[in-house]
């Protein structure tokens, strides 16, 4: 999957892979990789500019820890993050249903 | 086990464009990448090919720390506030008769090329791809606006005969302006 067609999807992308506790730049990416088989060819050093942007937002919050001698920035979820996570994730099961919907011929599902 | 000349050329172009914790933590996420290249058991020089390949361009990620700046966030904010700003002072100069106020003609012209440098000075800041060269204008934007504000406020209090309501909307709108240039200084200078 090329990065064109995750335009408006990366903020989502990271915050869920957030949702499993601090993780710094590097790790994201890892997460990225293994939850979706590898198939998410984004370049990786764009993920450090939409951290920063996901924390200027309060949607995140970034912190500087050292590991094996090496200082890296951690990143963790406030609740504000969670919470637009929870909206990001409804909106796309809508957006997604809808759009198969369309796509694959199926009637809509009927309120139950 | 020092890093080919690939990855330190990298590391450096963004050090250059970057300020100096940016740099670091990105710089970080490279050096792991080629590490992570170097355990599928690839050479030190591909596996430096290979990290920069799937780390991007340098350019590009500028480019985005750039866009997500808070540089850009506030020359867009106050280019956005401009043209309402503009027609308030347009507005009480021409009510008040402002041309026959007796303000020198280079004091007039002076206001004149401020706000065309101020206006510049923004327009680089809220459309460049470089980083540096975003805060440095948007800082510069953010001292003029505010130089102008003060020089327009005081030019009203000083020259008018009488402060009419259009002429106090307008000092209320640069009085506004100003705290916001003001704040917006303060996480430009931290970057």
């Amino acid at each position: 999957m090329r990065a064109e067609e995750l335009k408006g999807h990366l903020d989502a992308l990271l915050l869920a892979a957030l949702e499993g506790g601090p993780r710094h730049g590097y790790a994201v990416i890892e997460a990225l990789r293994q939850n979706t088989g590898g198939r998410l060819d984004l370049p990786t050093g764009t993920i450090y500019p939409a951290l920063r942007r996901l924390e200027q937002a309060g949607l995140i919050t970034g912190a500087w820890s050292v590991v094996g001698g090496r200082r890296r920035r951690e990143y963790r979820l406030t609740a504000a993050g969670t919470r637009a996570l929870s909206g990001r994730r409804a909106d796309w099961r809508d957006f997604s249903a809808t759009v198969s919907a369309a796509l694959e011929g199926r009637p809509w599902p009927s309120p139950a | 086990m020092a890093e080919p000349r690939l990855i330190r050329d990298y590391r450096a172009a963004l050090s250059r464009q970057l300020p100096a914790p940016i740099a670091e933590e990105v710089a970080g996420g490279l050096t792991e990448t080629y590490q992570a290249c170097l355990r599928r058991d690839q050479a030190p020089d591909i596996a430096a090919r290979s990290a920069i390949a799937e780390f991007g361009d340098p350019q590009l990620i500028v480019a985005e720390f750039t866009r997500a700046s808070p540089a850009r966030r506030a020359a867009r904010r106050l280019l956005a506030t401009g043209p309402a700003a503009g027609a308030c002072w347009a507005a009480a100069l021409v009510t008040s008769q402002a041309q026959a106020w007796p303000v020198p003609l280079a004091a007039r012209v002076l206001l004149g090329l401020t706000l065309a440098a101020v206006v510049t000075m923004f327009t680089i800041a809220a459309l460049g791809t470089r980083y540096q060269l975003a805060i440095r204008t948007a800082l510069a934007g953010c001292v003029g606006i505010t130089a102008l504000d003060i020089a327009m406020i005081t030019g009203v209090l000083l020259a008018a005969p009488a402060i009419t309501w259009i002429t106090a909307a307008a000092i209320a709108v640069s009085t506004a302006r100003i705290i916001v240039s003001t704040r917006a200084v303060r996480p430009l200078l931290a970057r």
